[in-house]
Formats: structure tokens, sequence, C-alpha cells
């Protein structure tokens, strides 16, 4: 049962990078950044001429602003300033509601944030909280008036005028940058050719961009983690190889402790099959009956740590901790087997071991 | 009269798929135990270890890492010359201002990484005395030189001795590899300061300043003075603060493997005990029959007991090798392990299974040995001889 669970613990860490890539990731959104890196930046006047492009439905300029609330003087979790007249025609499918989107626009100081963030510091819609930018050498105080319904997304949108002029009020320039574009396609047909326009729109710029699909976008962003995860697998194989050698032992000894019956069984006529049968039925269900339990009890710690865990640079989506309905099928098959595996050796040494000489075992 | 050892010998050659089948277990859950341990203690080492006690962090007031600040140049001349730095040999004093900067590096599998860039003087390398060259020489200023450190060689295209890495707006030609005792130094990218910040751009020629104080006495004043001073808005930290602080973003991560590794140990060390259980119950009955024969329960627990640890031994040797072969092997193939910093850039770790690690394992395959054999050798040798032959 332990086995299990620490199975499914494992299996949801590269289950819940693929989960986060297949459910957030929309096949119409590009992602648009300097070719160099996120740090370069694009100049800001870029997004209008990608608005421009054929076929882009719409196209937000975002800015990392690097916020940190209170204590913790760093980032706990991605804050960006955003263009609030476009940023929700790039999320239709977040699902944030009208009326916020036009509250986000109507309060210079407004921001959409994500459940995730809000359940974590206990804000509602209407708080007020400050931010202390770890970029910019401002704090600002912001007024929440969305939030994007999702359990999962610990994003914070602020308006990008409002840190605008805060810089400004501050003699600096302005902004007078994009950190990211990102852009929604009229149909995913049109997807390769607005990337390839945006790339060409740039070259020989002093800021050429790379142009990719918000899930090629992310799968690099968490690309790093991939060697990990495979340590992590590795080292489970190793566990559950021994987990297999321990449950044959487990169910061998089980099986030479009732030598007596099983010779008495065949005494009285049964045979061997029905006896091969019944022991490896029987051991396959008990793996499985711990399986079960392995999986509930999966779920349940997966439930507990996402309480506390929330988002981390560390570890990105694999701090998400998704049991997701394959971890479950993989726990439950991978019980089944071993089960199977651990059952079927001393079965068959007891169903074909001659009466005589079990019962000159036992008396 | 003690059992003869012989006993215990014959036994592993009168059961050997039984032995065998103790011993791998045994040496599988070392195999687990030792790779987990070494993995926990490479990461520990990369969070802990970066950072000199004597050397302090100047940032704009406000940024929580090297990555996010910035620092003008008038500023940088000023605090040059507080009190309290240490001065090289030809009296110059020991600051080294760095510029950090994430771009994009292409890893060798074709995905993409941020990488930390850190722009340095040549003094780089006397402030921070723990990294030093182990292969190839110094940058030279102003000519398109890198230096690269271990945990990047190999990762990413072009990132080796004498090849010409590509990133930013630029081309740069590694002529040397450093090494800083497994600290984040490893995963970074050492140019010329100029030269990244004109590549990079930046309105502000440097984000922060490494700072040696002359004395473990004057770190205090200096940072208060930089702290206090009104002119610049900067904070000042020590190093060890700093990178323990960048550390604990990682602590989620650092928890995690800590858990699984534990969860493994108990069900492996669990598992691994039963089936030396198993393997000395099986042996009941010639218990029985030794006991007939005379042999006291002392001279049988013994017996068991060394023929437990002996066994739990092999298994330990066996798995201590294949533990070693493996992180080579996984050495070779992955080429460190990455995790993502504070900085949103990418650390390597080159998973190491050191000494340490080793014996982590070794206590836990003497704790099977022992645990695992001491129960059931004590039943049987407590059992009446009659009793334990009536088993048989």
């Amino acid at each position: 049962m332990l086995a299990v669970l620490l199975v499914c613990l494992l299996l949801t860490m590269p289950a819940g990078l693929d989960a986060f890539l297949d459910n957030i990731a929309s096949n119409t959104r590009v992602s648009v950044h300097n070719k160099a890196g996120l740090v370069y930046a694009m100049p800001y006047a870029f997004t209008r001429k990608v608005r421009q492009i054929d076929g882009v439905a719409a196209a937000v300029a975002m800015v990392w602003f690097g916020g940190a609330f209170e204590e913790a003087g760093r980032v706990t979790f991605p804050n960006f300033a955003v263009e609030v007249e476009h940023v929700g025609a790039v999320y239709p499918d977040y699902g944030i509601a009208p009326q916020q989107l036009a509250d986000f626009q109507r309060y210079r100081d407004g921001a959409i944030v994500g459940r995730q963030t809000l359940h974590k510091y206990g804000w509602k819609i209407g708080d007020r909280v400050t931010l202390r930018s770890t970029v910019w050498p401002v704090a600002l105080d912001f007024r929440i008036v969305g939030e994007i319904p999702n359990d999962r997304a610990p994003l914070f949108w602020m308006n990008r005028e409002y840190l605008d002029q805060a810089l400004k009020a501050q003699a600096r320039p302005g902004l007078g940058i994009a950190g990211m574009i990102w852009v929604r396609a009229s149909d995913p047909g049109r997807v390769n050719a607005i990337m390839r326009e945006v790339d060409d729109l740039s070259r020989n710029s002093e800021a050429e961009t790379s142009s990719e699909t918000e899930k090629s976008f992310f799968s690099n962003f968490f690309g790093s983690l991939k060697g990990f995860v495979t340590i992590i697998l590795i080292v489970t194989a190793l566990v559950a190889l021994c987990i297999v050698f321990i449950a044959a032992n487990t169910a061998s000894m089980g099986v030479r402790e009732r030598a007596g019956e099983i010779a008495v069984l065949k005494a009285i006529g049964f045979g061997q099959r029905v006896i091969f049968g019944t022991l490896l039925a029987e051991a396959m269900a008990l793996s499985a009956g711990a399986g079960l339990g392995g999986v509930l009890l999966a779920i349940g710690v997966t439930h507990a740590l996402r309480a506390f865990a929330g988002w981390s640079p560390s570890l990105g989506p694999l701090g998400s901790f998704i049991v997701t309905a394959p971890v479950i099928v993989d726990g439950a098959f991978l019980s089944l087997f071993v089960g199977m595996l651990a059952g079927v050796v001393p079965a068959y040494g007891a169903a074909t071991k001659p009466v005589v000489a079990t019962l000159h075992e036992v008396f | 009269m003690a059992l003869p050892l012989s006993y215990s010998v014959r036994n592993v050659a009168a059961r050997p798929a039984r032995t065998l089948m103790t011993a791998s277990v045994i040496a599988l859950v070392v195999v687990a135990c030792s790779l987990f341990l070494g993995l926990i203690s490479s990461l520990k080492r990369t969070l802990v270890s970066s950072g000199d006690p004597r050397n302090v962090v100047v940032m704009r007031k406000g940024s929580d890492n090297d990555g996010s600040s910035q620092l003008s140049l008038e500023s940088y001349q000023a605090i040059r010359f507080f009190d309290g730095i240490a001065r090289d040999t030809e009296d110059q004093p020991l600051t080294s201002p760095e510029l950090v900067v994430q771009p994009f590096f292409r890893t060798r599998e074709g995905g993409r990484e941020n990488v930390l860039v850190r722009g340095v003087e040549p003094v780089a390398l006397a402030v921070h005395d723990d990294v030093h060259l182990v292969e190839g020489r110094m940058f030279t200023p102003s000519s398109g030189e890198a230096i690269v450190g271990r945990g990047v060689v190999g990762r990413y295209a072009g990132a080796a001795l004498g090849d010409t890495l590509e990133f930013g707006r630029g081309r740069w030609k590694v002529v040397g590899v450093f090494e800083s005792h497994g600290s984040s130094f490893e995963s970074e990218v050492w140019v010329d300061v100029r030269a990244l910040a004109n590549d990079a751009r930046r309105p502000f020629p440097y984000s922060g300043i490494r700072v040696r104080v002359a004395t473990p006495a004057d770190a205090d004043p200096l940072m208060r003075r930089i702290d206090a001073d009104p002119r610049f808005a900067l904070q000042a930290e020590r190093e060890t603060d700093y990178y323990a602080k960048q550390a604990e973003s990682a602590n989620s991560l650092y928890v995690l493997v800590v858990g699984i590794a534990v969860l493994a140990g108990i069900g492996a060390g669990f598992g691994a005990s039963n089936n030396m259980y198993a393997a000395v119950q099986a042996r009941t009955a010639e218990i029985g029959t030794l006991r007939a024969l005379g042999f006291s329960r002392a001279a049988i627990l013994t017996a068991f007991q060394v023929e437990a640890v002996a066994l739990a031994g092999v298994g330990f040797v066996l798995g201590a090798g294949c533990a070693l072969a493996l992180s080579v092997f996984l050495r070779l193939l992955l080429g460190g392990v990455a995790f993502g910093a504070a900085t949103f850039t990418t650390n390597v770790i080159t998973l190491r299974v050191g000494a340490a690690d080793l014996g982590g394992a070794f206590v836990l395959a003497a704790l099977v040995g022992v645990g695992g054999g001491l129960g059931p050798a004590w039943r049987a040798a407590r059992l009446r001889p009659i009793e334990a032959l009536r088993k048989a």
C-alpha cells in the first residue's frame, strides 16, 4: 500500500506537468518574446504592429512586475502588468466575468488575481493589497476587482498604465517595453502563419523576436525539470522492483504457512487449477485492495500537500500535485501486476506439489 | 559451544536462490537509498555552500536577487572606496561590480533554458576566491570571451572549452572552465561586464556589487553605511545570508525530495527486513535440529545474526557498487540534474554519490540486517526443540 502511495505520488509530478500543458495551454495562443531571452525586452510599440497582422484576434503586452507581498520579500506568485483593454480578449478561456474585466479597465489600481493566490492569502474581491516590486523601484497599492476562476491559477494582473505613471512620477522614463506579447489567433490554422509573420516583422531590428505556441513556451519554460523527473522516475522504478521482490516473498510465506491447508484441500479432491487460481486470485485481491488504499491515500496526501504548496519558481507545475485519472490507473495496474507476479510462483509451487509431499511436510 | 561458520556458508550453497534474493533486495534498497541521499546532498551543497561569509552583496533596495537589481556607475565608484573593504596586493579594493542577465541557451537536446550569465571584471576571481579555473584561462576583457561553470559544460550547445557559445545578441568564445565546490556559481557563465551590458542594452551598467570585507568586524558597519546612504537607495547583506534566502525558494523542492526519500526508505527497509525474516523463518526446523544436537541458544542466535549481517554486508557492497555505477551513468546521460532557481535561471547540480551518502545507506542496510535477522532467530532459538522439529 505504501508502495502504491509512493508510486502515485511520484507519478503525479510528470503528470502534473502534462496536465498543465494540456489544460492550460490553448492551441490558438502564441507567445512572442525577444529571441535572446525573456529578460531581453521588446519595444512596446511592437505590440501594435503585431495586432495589425492578419488573423490576430487580440494581442496583449505583459511586463514582469516581480511584486513581493509583505514579509516574504520575494516573489511568491507570478505578477504582470498587462494592457487592461486587451487582456480579456486574449484569454477568453479563463472565464473571467465580463463585469470584472470592465472594472479592471475602470479602476487604474485594479487587479485580477488567480483563485490559488486569493485562497492562499485569504483575499476577496474588493480587498486592497500592496506589492513591492523587486524589479521596479516602486511599491503599489492594488484593489482586487476580479478573479481568474481556476483553483490552480496563481497569476496576478495589474494595469500597465498604473505602473507606467508610477515610474514617471519618479522622473524615470515610462515603461516603453513589452516583456512578452501574448497573441490569440482567430483560428488555429492561422497560428503558424502568424508566428512566421511576427518573426519576419522583427528581423534585423534591435529586438528580434521568437514566437512559439503557448504549449511549446511552457514546455520549454519547465523543460529543465525533466532531468529531475527522470531521476525520480528511475528511483521509483527501483523501489517498485524492490516491492515486487518483497511482495513475492510475503506471498510465498503466506503459502508456506498454509501448506497443511492446501494439502488437505488437495486430499479432498480439489484440482491443481482450482488451487492455483484461488491462490493467485487471493494474492491479486490482496494487492488490489492495498493498491486501492494506496491510491486513496495518495489523493488525500496530495490534497494536503496542495493546500500549502502553491506556486514556486523551483517546482513550477510539479508542485501542483494533481492525481489525474491516468495516475490512478497506473497505480491500480501496478498493484495488480505486483500481485500477479508475486502470487504466481508460490501458487504454482503449491498447486503442483504432489499431495503426499505436502502432507508429509505438515505431519 | 559455538556453531561452526561452515554451517552458515553451506546454507548459502543449499539455498542459493533465496539467499541471492535476500541479498539483492538489500542491494536494491541500498541503490535507491544512496541515490536519493546523493541527490539530497548534491542539492544541499548547491543551495547552502554558495556564498562566502567574508563577502557582502550590494543591491538596489527592494531587490530580492541579482537578476532584478540595478546599480549605477556612480554608486559603484563611491562604494568602492568605503572603509572596511579588503584590498589586494596592489592596494586596489576587492570590490567586484557584476551584471546578471538571464538569456536563453540552447540545450544539446534542442530545448532552451535560462542561464545565469554574470558580467564581471577580472577582480571577481579574487573576491569569489572559491571559484577557480580548472581548465583554460580567464577571459580577456572586451574580446568576446567567456568562462563557464562546470555544471554548464556539455549541457548547452557550444559550452565546452574552445567552442563558441551563442546567447544574447552575440557570440562568445569559451576560454576557461571553473569550479566552486559544487556551489551555484558552477551553473553560471562569466563574461566581461561591459561587453554584457552592451549586449543586453542595459541602462545601468551593473546589477550589484560583491565586496570582500577587510576583517569580519568591518562587515556590520559597512553594511549599515551602505543601507543608510541616501544617495543611492541600496541595501547590503552578507553573501551567505543572500544565498540562504535564495535557497528558501527551493525549499519546497528539497522537502519534496526528502519526503519521497523517507517514504521510500521506510517502505524498502520494512520490506527488506521482512525478506530477511522469511529467510530465517524458513529454517525453523533446522534450528530445532541444532538445538536437539545440543547447541546453545546463544550460539544459534550468534550464528544467525552473523549470517544476517554478512548477507546485509554483501547486499550493501553490491548495492553501493551499482549506485556508484548508476550515478556515473546518469551523469553521462543527463549531464547533471537541473532545477529552477529563484532568479528564473537553471541551476545544474551534478549528482554525486559521496561517502556520506553511502554511509547513510550502510546504516539502513545494517538496520535491515540486524533487525530483520534478530526477530526470527530469537524466536527460533527460544522454541523448544521438539516444537521446532515438529514444524518440519
